[in-house]
């Protein structure tokens, strides 16, 4: 296939023995020279390598993605822009260039393409949530303040005519199909193939684990798989919708799901990761899982044209083990529209950018004081993502008072053996998945509990 | 000529108060700012020369004699030009200004990780591919890995005692008797060491990621085995080094023996997970820290000893214990340090070596004395200030430790705090304040530096880093300040061993070192304008290049008609013989800490911090930023974690290890409180790189106290730790 995409306002047809799995970032580098573009870990946790993408499928528009783990068949009819393309024609700075340089916001200089490439990004589709913009790019010189001055100080400049790229016409190609039905009948033929919706996590096989992958498919391209589809009480969420694009319709129907969300990774991990894959991976520290288990989502998978559904739960069969045959897929995930009082609490050593310790999720149901239905599940607590069935069943009939919580303790260590590791002892995540529970319940008394509030 | 100069004197003259041009001590930009957000400042992998080849490191598997049984077969794979297991390549990165090359020969290893060979091909991927497929067995024994598998030395010349600690210790109204433990960590520079090595058949020129040339070149020189003349060394841009890069690394060697044996240029790029193990990190520490006090908190004795852990045959060992030579008077001490030698990677100097976790450790013990004493935090600081060094007697050249702490207290609001922890809930978030003080010592070394100036304007030139630092725009306010130039007109040329010999950067004495090696080059010019106009220096104004002496004054174009050199040196003398000269300061922090998770979130923090002269209150202010920024991630987030069983470093990456975040870091303030120190030359300027980072984890720690009445004696304070200590204090 033919990979084409636009690179600094110039478009790129590459042969078609590109390796499938080459990286922008070494493509950068490597053969174009263009060294603006730094490898800080190659694995997506540092930013350094952060580029600029317009996506004519995407609503933003424009997103900002890591390099390091981005193969290039999923920038076809794509646009790129890296730090050496944000300046004008004539070397006119970008506004967010010279924020930086009057801000005092690059010191060693490493770091800072990845930040200019981040906050041109936010520039361009005018966002001022700094903060979440910027949790993807390590500094280590600076202490961050000076950036994200210079992000404020660049809020009202006009965005440079010179910026707007219009993605190039492309072909469809077989490694990118355009729709579930082409995937699924290729998917069936193949079924050996890895599929890919945003590599996150697939990128780390072959640039950590230096794994080969022989045959890959790329799930970025199917329009129907991008959908989110509202029923009447209903969402249904396609599996090749990525986590930004999902953030706005969690925001309007689940707001502490969201606030999770705002966590999970980073803005370059969220604009590239899709909820089928991080469900599909199976990992027992994905963040999606606990959230959806609690919501009582309904999974859908698809093998050619047959296609089954399952409580979401029963997926996730054992530890790196799950309900999926060769040649079957993830299509999507169905939420219902509301929950009473759903709430997503992640735990993490470190703010952002990090895999959760515990990450819980509740959703009880309360009427007249006394708790009708409970689904609480856990991330962190046990091989796959794990309800907590004794918990529940402790609760379910009883008053929501203190007490419950109480009769609820004894039950924890039945539903849940967890590892210790170095992300926490097993004492510990029991003691937190426990003390979730009191928050839960404190928060329904309304106290302040929210992590982000008691920022100064 | 030179303009040389040894410090032995304090220079009363505060020439740079009266100097007209504005500059020097006002916030400038930095020159290489533009270069950087743009992404044209090229960095040591980012050169491309003709035949340029891959080089990638191989990594030892386990302790012992290194095999190599394939690499016949991989040397002969399509693509691969060498694997190389010299005898000369270096087990692990030279310590700071060591001179010579480090430990050589990697047919054994002595740690996990450490690099015991080099494939060489024509691109990066048959390099990988290659390193991945030999096949690296060891054959050894099992080496004690933990400190407490050994007996630890306890080096005559780290020992201290003076007065009778022990019987002050048993007879103390009260005494603090606790352990703290710091973790091991890294500098995670965000630039992974690299090296672009270029052999001509007589000169071998390497572009790499290093923070003292001068010192650096000879390292590379003694390594290879060249005359130190026949290398030249190239790091004009150093993405961030905090330590990590002040010695050459295990990169520069291989890449120069490559290129040396191949004839052609040889890159080699340390990945993430090699920058982790093979250069060197700070050694864990165990502090047991006794202060003996009267009643109303006043010190009568201290005692701090430190273990910490290092490979065989290296010189470094943290010097845990520095600070508290000098911080806090008392009659009778007690200061020790151990170094348990066992087979992790080897430690060396992290950002502030010395007082970074060791005044962490002891301003928390600061904070328990404190409490058992109901005396104010700040007030038991200002209690124990010593008039004169506490050990040798020498007078301060300058100490305005008393300054930083009430005008560090007053900005903050320290007073409105209450007392007694405990004190303030907000639903699950207890909130509370804590305070340290900070304390570094100030080094100076040896330096040069050249200016020319011509009619179009000056040009600095030494071998000097800018690591991030502000080098570039230090050295260019002091020229265009001492020289009457406006700033662009003023060039600097950093990174390059054919410059003279700056100090390289490290230990915060990069801009007093090589800024007075600059400052005396103006100085020298400024004498040969003067000496052209028949005047005295001292007589002499330049401003926006007029010339004006007595009732003469003259367009600085017109005397130029040739090009002026100066050229400075400057060396330490007996100043330091003389007095005791250190940088001080005080941390204050707010914190929130949650009772259901153990999560500590920090709200705000403000430092207050006395350096001599600030040169640029912008670079100076990022400095103390980015250290107190440190300071977080030392007392909540950063660990590094060995195997217990074999000493390897389980999180190499940096996803396992936790730098802060953004979201980590709250709204920092730093005050600096005005100061001019006679001892430190000409400036009178003292370093500033580090003393941001010198306690401000304990204002953390001490914060979470006060917000919890839980106490974190072992450092990070992760969720579960802070969990545990306050089901410990029985909440």
């Amino acid at each position: 296939m033919t990979i084409s995409f636009h690179l600094n306002g110039d478009r790129v047809d590459l042969s078609p023995e590109v390796a499938p799995t080459t990286t922008l970032l070494q493509y950068l580098r490597d053969q174009r020279g263009l060294t603006g573009t730094k490898e800080g870990c190659n694995e997506g946790d540092c930013g350094a390598c952060t580029v600029m993408v317009t996506d004519p499928d995407s609503p933003q528009g424009v997103k900002a993605l890591n390099a390091c783990i981005l193969f290039l068949p999923q920038l076809h009819g794509k646009s790129v822009r890296t730090v050496e393309g944000m300046a004008g024609p004539d070397g006119q700075m970008h506004p967010v260039q010279q924020a930086m340089v009057d801000q005092h916001g690059s010191q060693c200089g490493f770091c800072t393409p990845g930040f200019i490439a981040s906050m041109v990004t936010a520039h361009m589709t005018g966002r001022k949530d700094h903060d979440t913009v910027l949790a993807g790019n390590l500094c280590r010189c600076t202490g961050y303040a000076p950036i994200v001055r210079a992000a404020q100080a660049a809020e009202g400049a006009a965005i440079p005519d010179w910026l707007t790229d219009t993605p190039p016409e492309v072909a469809a190609s077989t490694l990118a199909p355009e729709s579930s039905d082409e995937l699924a009948a290729i998917y069936a033929a193949q079924p050996d193939a890895t599929l890919i919706g945003g590599a996150t996590d697939v990128g780390l096989w072959v640039t950590k684990q230096l794994r080969q992958l022989d045959r890959v498919i790329f799930t970025n391209r199917c329009a129907d798989l991008k959908r989110i589809e509202s029923g009447a009480d209903t969402l249904r969420i396609g599996a090749a919708v990525t986590m930004a694009e999902l953030l706005p319709t969690l925001k309007a129907h689940h707001p502490s799901y969201a606030a999770m969300v705002t966590r999970y990774g980073s803005e370059q991990v969220r604009q590239a990761a899709t909820i089928g894959g991080n469900i599909a991976n199976g990992s027992p520290i994905g963040d999606n899982p606990p959230a959806l288990i609690a919501l009582g989502a309904t999974l859908h998978l698809r093998h050619g044209d047959t296609r089954r559904e399952m409580p979401i739960e029963d997926f996730f069969l054992d530890y790196g083990k799950q309900d999926r045959a060769p040649g079957e897929f993830v299509e999507a995930v169905t939420i219902p529209k509301h929950a009473q009082r759903l709430a997503c609490y992640k735990l993490s050593k470190r703010f952002d950018q990090d895999i959760s310790a515990v990450l819980g999720c509740f959703n009880l149901s309360v009427e007249g004081g006394i708790v009708t239905g409970a689904r609480i599940a856990f991330g962190g607590m046990a091989g796959i993502p794990k309800r907590a069935a004794h918990v529940e069943a402790a609760l379910i009939g009883q008053p929501f008072d203190e007490a419950a919580l109480a009769r609820a303790a004894p039950e924890w260590s039945k539903d849940f053996a967890p590892m210790s590791d170095m992300r926490a002892s097993a004492d510990y995540r029991l003691a937190a998945a426990r003390n979730m529970l009191r928050r839960y319940w404190l928060e329904a008394q309304g106290a302040a509990t929210n992590v982000r509030e008691v920022r100064a | 000529m030179t303009l040389d100069l040894k410090l032995d004197t304090p220079f009363e003259d505060h020439r740079a108060d009266q100097l007209p041009q504005g500059i020097l001590g006002h916030e400038q930009d930095r020159p290489d700012g533009w270069l950087k957000v743009a992404g044209r400042a090229t960095y040591a992998a980012e050169t491309d020369p003709d035949g340029l080849l891959h080089g990638v490191l191989v990594r030892a598997p386990a302790t012992g004699t290194v095999m190599l049984s394939n690499l016949a077969e991989v040397e002969a794979m399509p693509g691969v030009r060498k694997v190389m297991s010299h005898p000369k390549m270096i087990r692990n990165a030279a310590q700071g200004t060591a001179n010579k090359a480090p430990v050589q020969g990697v047919d054994h290893a002595d740690y996990v990780g450490q690099p015991i060979a080099l494939v060489v091909a024509e691109t990066f991927e048959t390099a990988t591919h290659a390193a991945h497929a030999l096949i690296v067995s060891v054959d050894g024994v099992v080496k004690p890995a933990t400190p407490d598998e050994v007996t630890p030395e306890q080096p005559d010349d780290k020992q201290t005692i003076l007065g009778d600690p022990d019987i002050t210790f048993a007879d103390a109204d009260v005494l603090i008797d606790e352990t703290y433990t710091t973790p091991a960590m890294v500098s995670a520079a965000m630039e992974p060491h690299a090296a672009t090595a270029d052999w001509d058949g007589d000169t071998l020129t390497l572009r790499g990621a290093l923070q003292m040339l001068k010192f650096n070149k000879n390292e590379l020189a003694d390594s290879v085995g060249l005359p130190s003349e026949k290398v030249r060394l190239l790091a004009p841009y150093v993405g961030g080094g905090f330590g990590s890069k002040l010695g050459i690394s295990a990169d520069c060697v291989a890449a120069a023996l490559a290129a040396m044996e191949l004839g052609q240029p040889v890159r080699v790029v340390q990945h993430r997970r090699q920058v982790f193990e093979v250069n060197t990190r700070r050694s864990e520490t165990r502090q047991h820290i006794r202060l003996a006090a009267s009643k109303d908190g006043k010190l009568v004795g201290l005692g701090h000893e430190a273990l910490v852990s290092q490979l065989p045959e290296e010189d470094f060992s943290e010097p845990v214990i520095q600070g508290s030579h000098f911080a806090y008077a008392a009659a009778n001490r007690k200061l020790g340090l151990e170094i348990a030698r066992i087979h992790r990677p080897a430690a060396g100097s992290v950002r502030a070596p010395g007082e970074s976790v060791g005044v962490t450790a002891f301003e928390i013990a600061m904070d328990e004395l404190a409490v058992a004493t109901g005396v104010d935090p700040v007030e038991l600081r200002l209690k124990n200030i010593p008039d004169k060094d506490p050990e040798s007697g020498k007078p301060f050249s300058s100490h305005r430790l008393e300054s930083a702490l009430k005008q560090g207290a007053e900005a903050f609001g320290w007073g409105s705090r209450p007392d007694k922890p405990r004190q303030h809930r907000d639903g699950e978030w207890w909130t509370g304040t804590g305070m340290s003080a900070a304390f570094r010592v100030n080094m100076v070394i040896e330096a040069e530096a050249r200016i020319v100036l011509s009619e179009s304007g000056a040009t600095v030139q030494s071998d000097m880093t800018d690591i991030g630092t502000g080098s570039y725009a230090i050295f260019q306010q002091i020229a265009a300040e001492l020289l009457g130039q406006p700033m662009d007109q003023v060039t600097v040329e950093l990174g390059d061993t054919r410059f003279p010999p700056g100090s390289g950067s490290g230990g915060s004495f990069g801009a007093a070192s090589t800024g007075t090696a600059v400052w005396l080059a103006a100085m020298e010019i400024r004498q040969q304008i003067a000496d052209r106009l028949g005047c005295a220096e001292g007589d002499l104004t330049l401003q926006d290049g007029i010339a004006t002496c007595g009732n003469t004054r003259t367009s600085l174009g017109d005397l130029l008609s040739d090009e002026i050199t100066g050229h400075g040196h400057v060396e330490p003398g007996d100043a330091f013989e003389k007095v005791r000269q250190a940088t001080f300061g005080a941390h204050f922090a707010e914190v929130a800490v949650s009772d259901v998770t153990g999560e500590v979130r920090v709200r705000r923090m403000l430092g207050s911090f006395a350096c001599g002269r600030i040169l640029n209150p912008r670079t100076a202010r990022s400095q103390c930023h980015g250290g107190m920024t440190w300071g977080i991630g030392m007392a909540l987030t950063e660990e590094l974690t060995h195997d217990r069983r074999d000493g390897h470093i389980v999180n190499r990456d940096l996803a396992g290890y936790h730098v802060p975040v953004n979201a980590d870091v709250p709204d920092l303030e730093v005050l600096f409180v005005d100061e001019r120190d006679d001892w430190a030359g000409p400036m009178q300027a003292k370093g500033i790189g580090e003393l941001g980072i010198c306690g401000a984890g304990a204002a953390i720690i001490n914060a979470i106290h006060h917000a919890t009445g839980a106490r974190i004696r072992d450092l990070p304070a992760t969720p579960d730790k802070v969990i545990a200590a306050m089901t410990k204090a029985g909440y």
